[in-house]
């Protein structure tokens, strides 16, 4: 087919076969879309039929237009020529609306002296062109004509006194200065000179004091008056430092140079400073190390060599330019930029066998030495954990603090943090040396006196704890844990001789908790143990109904009895029935969120209380809080609920929350967190791809909502290792090697980073499950002692080559990520 | 500007007593309901290297980047602010060289 065929049947008819009416129509209309090249060339056809008014008019506004559309493209020539044809063709004025401006703008100052001697140019805009061209007529060559203008035209009359001033602030002759500005009148066209010059002698005088004043004069002046430049200059001069050298590359050359001398830059630092202005703020670090490195020579002696040490870690790629230039760094730096480098790209893991060279090197200079502890304190990842979440480090990190303790013993927190760690992990003995240590150092440092009122009491050196408790007191004597410490360490000495039957020396002991304690919990706790102290049956059946009433009903009731059951070995059951506790009603939310906070308080009180204590007290209660879950809830009580089966480790109970808080807030990050948590937090590598997405969704929503701590526990879950490694990725084969090197330390560290579970899991593949439960029942004890025996043999077995190495960084199950949880609670 | 011994007019070498000063000073110069992006950071270099420890940690674990704000303060120390000659000033007017 033809292109002839296909040409559009809508395309408008030649301007030639149209009538003048339609014509005019369609002029009009292009005219009104903006389109103003198509209307020219219509409303020039209609005026070669007819020069009617109203077609001349249409002509004129359709130059006009185009002028400006092509002049604010800075096609200002242009602009003018368009112009020049508006006052031909359509007989308009030349000179009004823009003109000037683009004259002046296009350069064409010649024109506008032209202008300037037709004695036909209206008075107003004579009076506007004086005042255009008065910068054009301060700087003619010498011996060049002026103008052919009035005699009494001001451009000429005041133009030696504004030529003077310049000269007088050439010559830094304030005094003259002031006497030629007095001079110009302020109707004159040089008046905008006034001001300039006003706040360049005063920034020249002095500078600190005179930005403020400099910068109110100038900010008077009219945007695009006819000394722009100049004031464009010292706009930029004023600004704060740093902000002047950005704004330095709007300038032109001349314009620079002019702030280079207001700021005393010294010739040979200018090509650097415009370079530097030319970067921006926040320049590629590549190029600005390149930048620094070609112009050190100009630079003060160390200075290049500073700067670009301190953007290696950012330009890794400089590296080699930087040996070439500044010479090889020595070993501790090379692993300090190593270590930076890593941490520059948002990791930090695989920094750490950089940041651990560098501390060996730097513990050798016993100048360094307290540089090296603060390294050793830093891979600790005490940093990281928030303070009184002792217990939540690794034993590596525990060998860390000490190094760390080790090189700078006067690092009170780390010292505090140490023993903290050596207090939960059972290593009294070590706890005890460091607080020998400590202890001379801060010896009126109650945290740290509090801390050995702890140790002591986890060693049953009650005696002792109370000596040291008394000395908290003295320096501070309304400390309410120090109290509660003392008068929960009679409790249990209180229960040792319950369980003795030893009633009358129970009784003293709780007579001597009831001096230190003072909350109504306390008080309950108190109560029902001098209940179970007393010699009375009958009364005692009363006295623990009461405690049951005295704490809020059955269900905190209940787990207070329970608890007790467990610590003083007697039977819950019966203990229940005795005080009358009836688990049949489904409990108020409110009572669910206090027994949350309960179970949070006994443990926090009572560091020596097990685990499966608390589990079993809160068996009793189990049906009760399961028909509970399903209450309605505020947002936050759920938090603190399912936080607080999260670390009581209730995925039953934490799954059940989980859920009834996501029907009443469907796709809430924290409790898909949870969810995802009840059921996969020991084998995250099991949980589901769609549970995946869930998680990595919720991720999303959390960061979004600002909600870090949610986002960075769904990454902790997703990515175990990778964010919690303490080994580089290029190490990936770290585990295969220590296996054949060292097997017993390869299980070490797959328990370390795995936990128990995930050991057991590892046996359970390599053995087969019969053997394994097999060996379970006759190896017997908990599970941290299985753990240590399955240690042992494994690696037996493994020297001699029975048991596979296990896939090198296999995602292990690690602990959720509690830091800060303990604030939940204090709310 | 990202060093706080130059946010805070201080040398590298300076004392906790010089450095508390320092800060006080500037922030009495600059309070918060002047400038308050200026406060904070003065804040916040104040608490990078207020104790020796604290500039211990900062040597060793700050890696912000410099920027051409602290090459220019650093260099400033050495310029010395002088007057325009009438020529540049004229060639600033639109004086042909």
């Amino acid at each position: 087919m033809s292109r002839k065929a296909k040409a559009n049947p809508k395309k408008p008819p030649s301007p030639h076969d149209m009538d003048s009416t339609a014509l005019a129509a369609r002029a009009e209309a292009e005219l009104a879309l903006s389109r103003h090249k198509e209307a020219i060339e219509l409303y020039k056809e209609l005026l070669k039929r007819e020069r009617r008014p109203i077609w001349v008019e249409g002509l004129a506004a359709c130059y006009a237009g185009r002028a400006h559309s092509l002049a604010a493209k800075g096609m200002l020539k242009e602009a003018l020529v368009l112009w020049r044809n508006r006052r031909q063709i359509c007989g308009k004025p030349l000179v009004e609306g823009p003109y000037l401006t683009w004259l002046m703008q296009a350069g064409e100052r010649g024109e506008a002296m032209r202008l300037l001697a037709d004695s036909s140019l209206p008075e107003a805009a004579r009076a506007e062109l004086e005042t255009r061209l008065a910068a054009t007529l301060l700087t003619l060559p010498q011996n060049t004509p002026l103008p052919d203008l009035p005699a009494d035209s001001a451009l000429l009359r005041h133009r030696p006194a504004a030529l003077a001033a310049l000269q007088a602030y050439g010559q830094g002759d304030w005094a003259a200065l002031g006497e030629c500005l007095q001079a110009i009148p302020f109707r004159s066209p040089y008046r905008d000179l006034k001001p300039l010059l006003k706040a360049l002698a005063l920034l020249t005088t002095d500078p600190a004091a005179a930005t403020d004043r400099a910068t109110e004069v100038i900010a008077r002046l009219p945007a695009d008056g006819p000394f722009e430049r100049l004031a464009a200059a010292l706009r930029c001069a004023v600004l704060p430092a740093g902000r002047w050298l950005t704004a330095l590359h709007g300038l032109d050359e001349v314009g620079r140079q002019l702030v280079l001398d207001l700021k005393g830059c010294p010739d040979p630092l200018r090509p650097l400073l415009l370079e530097l202005a030319k970067l921006g703020d926040h320049p590629n670090p590549g190029q600005f190390f390149d930048l620094l490195a070609r112009h050190r020579r100009v630079l003060p002696e160390g200075m290049a060599a500073n700067f670009c040490r301190q953007l290696l870690p950012h330009a890794a790629n400089r590296q080699k330019s930087h040996t070439d230039i500044f010479g090889a760094l020595p070993e501790v730096e090379r692993s300090h930029l190593a270590a930076q480098a890593v941490e520059a790209r948002g990791e930090r893991g695989p920094a750490t066998p950089h940041w651990r060279r560098m501390a060996e090197l730097l513990g050798g200079n016993p100048e360094k030495k307290r540089h090296a502890a603060l390294i050793w304190r830093r891979l600790s990842g005490m940093d990281l954990a928030a303070l009184g979440e002792a217990g939540a480090l690794l034993t590596d990190a525990i060998v860390c603090l000490e190094r760390s303790v080790d090189l700078d013993p006067d690092q009170r927190d780390t010292q505090l943090r140490l023993i903290a760690e050596h207090r939960h992990a059972g290593a009294l003995q070590h706890a005890r040396a460091r607080l020998d240590q400590a202890l001379p150092r801060f010896p009126k440092d109650a945290e740290l006196l509090l801390e050995a009122v702890r140790v002591a009491l986890a060693g049953k050196a009650f005696k002792k704890a109370v000596g040291l408790a008394k000395r908290v007191l003295e320096l501070d004597p309304i400390n309410p844990k120090v109290r509660r410490l003392i008068g929960q360490a009679h409790f249990s000495h209180a229960r040792k001789q319950i369980k003795a039957k030893n009633l009358p020396s129970a009784r003293k002991e709780l007579e001597a908790a009831a001096e230190w304690l003072r909350g109504s919990e306390d008080g309950a706790t108190l109560n029902l143990l001098r209940a179970l102290a007393g010699d009375d049956p009958a009364s005692a059946d009363t006295a623990i109904r009461d405690v049951v009433a005295d704490l809020g009903g059955a269900l905190l009731g209940g787990f207070h009895l329970a608890l007790e059951a467990g610590r003083l070995g007697l039977d819950a059951a019966k203990l229940l029935k005795q005080g009358k506790v009836d688990l049949a009603a489904t409990p108020a939310p409110a009572t669910v969120v206090a027994l949350a906070r309960a179970l949070e308080a006994a443990r926090e009180m009572d560091t020596t209380l097990r685990d499966t204590t608390l589990r079993n007290a809160l068996n009793p209660l189990r049906p009760a809080l399961r028909r509970a879950a399903a209450g309605r809830y505020a947002e936050s009580e759920q938090r603190l609920i399912c936080e607080a089966w999260l670390r009581r480790k209730e995925s039953e109970l934490l799954r059940l929350y989980a859920d009834a808080a996501l029907k009443q807030r469907p796709r809430q990050p924290l409790f898909v967190y949870f969810k995802a948590m009840a059921q996969y937090a020991n084998m995250p590598y099991r949980i589901p791809e769609r549970m995946q997405y869930d998680l990595e969704d919720a991720a999303e929503a959390a960061r979004a909502q600002g909600d870090r701590r949610t986002f960075q526990r769904i990454q902790d879950l997703l990515h175990p290792v990778e964010s919690d490694s303490f080994y580089p990725e290029d190490e990936g084969d770290f585990v295969g090697g220590l296996m054949n090197d060292d097997p017993g330390a390869m299980f070490e560290l797959l328990l370390h980073m795995g936990g128990e579970e995930a050991l057991f899991s590892m046996a359970r593949q390599a053995m087969g499950k019969k053997t394994f439960d097999a060996l379970r029942k006759e190896l017997g004890g908990n599970n941290k002692e299985f753990a240590r025996a399955l240690v042992e043999m494994m690696a037996q077995q493994a020297r001699l080559g029975d048991v596979p190495a296990p896939a090198p960084r296999k995602p292990g199950p690690r602990k959720p990520s509690d830091i800060n949880q303990r604030n939940l609670f204090d709310d | 500007m990202t060093d706080p011994y130059r946010l805070l007019g201080v040398p590298a070498t300076a004392d906790d007593e010089t450095i508390r000063l320092a800060y006080l000073a500037a922030i009495r110069a600059c309070p918060p309901e002047r400038d308050r992006h200026r406060f904070e950071q003065l804040r916040a270099a104040y608490e990078a290297i207020a104790s020796a420890q604290a500039r211990r940690s900062h040597a060793l674990f700050d890696t912000t980047a410099p920027t051409p704000e602290d090459v220019l303060d650093a260099l400033s120390a050495t310029f010395q602010p002088r007057r325009p000659s009438e020529q540049r000033l004229r060639r600033v007017l639109g004086e042909k060289p």
